[in-house]
């Protein structure tokens, strides 16, 4: 059954949410969007749920989003979690380790300090031994995806090492940093709390 | 990235680094805050990184400001 959802003018996680839900009594639906953060999560929702997905821009603004389930995938739909790391959450480590970045600060007491420590981790963390599968950047430290924030070249390396870099879209919204983020991937809540589920382990400096 | 040649130059205060930083900063000198490399010591200490092209650039714009107490070439 094939239905269509209007989520034009919803902000995420709506739309992914929408996406989500939809998928579990449908096996193939069209979503339209008119924002690009909206559009990149529910076609890398999509993508890493095991559908096939095609995409058309459609007139001001207005993404139009064909998801189909593959045949293999129906009973999957409601195991996100599994299909977007790829991982497998009952290997001995429990599931990927992750990095949760809250701030552009290291600590609290004192904010130049916080910010120079916080700069040194991300630089440090590219030459540990056993890097983080997972990297998040929410609240204020989504600042550190940007050219201003001292740790782009890191996390680029970082992602050339194949560490995913999710950054908060609403965070990227509030701090009205569109378009001057230059690491990682724009992502949202539903994505972020369902990572941070399902790891096995969480560093938060 | 690796095995690039860089200057790093050290402080004898992480308040010396911060205001290296904003000076450098203001000065649009290429420049990036690291962990003191473990080779040059082992302390809990930051360092302003730079690429030895822009040396006289930094000890220009650092000199009357700041103290730098050593910049060392080290390749990283």
């Amino acid at each position: 059954m094939s239905i269509t959802i209007n989520a034009k003018g919803l902000a995420c996680p709506q739309p992914v949410l929408l996406t989500k839900k939809a998928l579990e009594s449908n096996d193939e639906l069209t979503i339209h969007v008119d924002n690009a953060t909206a559009f990149e999560n529910v076609k890398r929702f999509a993508t890493a749920s095991g559908c096939d997905v095609e995409t058309k821009k459609e007139s001001d603004g207005v993404f139009g989003i064909k998801i189909t389930k593959k045949k293999e995938n129906q009973l999957n739909i409601s195991q996100p979690a599994e299909h977007i790391y790829d991982k497998d959450i009952t290997a001995p480590t429990g599931g990927p380790m992750v990095f949760v970045i809250a701030s552009n600060m290291m600590g609290s007491g004192n904010d130049e300090l916080g910010a120079i420590l916080m700069k040194s981790f991300v630089n440090t963390t590219t030459n540990l031994e056993h890097c983080p599968d997972i990297i998040i950047l929410y609240n204020a430290g989504v600042k550190l995806a940007t050219v201003e924030g001292g740790a782009v070249d890191d996390l680029k390396a970082l992602e050339e090492k194949g560490v995913k870099i999710l950054v908060c879209g609403t965070c990227v919204n509030f701090f009205e940093l569109n378009g001057k983020i230059m690491a990682g991937n724009l992502s949202n809540m539903y994505e972020i709390a369902d990572t941070l589920s399902t790891a096995g382990r969480i560093v938060k400096p | 990235m690796k095995n690039q040649t860089y200057c790093v130059a050290m402080f004898d205060s992480v308040s010396h680094v911060i205001k290296a930083e904003k000076i450098l900063k203001k000065a649009g000198i290429p420049h990036k805050i690291i962990p003191v490399p473990k080779s040059i010591s082992t302390d809990c200490g930051v360092c302003v990184r730079f690429l030895p092209d822009h040396r006289n650039a930094v000890t220009n714009a650092l000199m009357s400001n700041v103290d730098i107490s050593n910049i060392r070439e080290i390749i990283l």
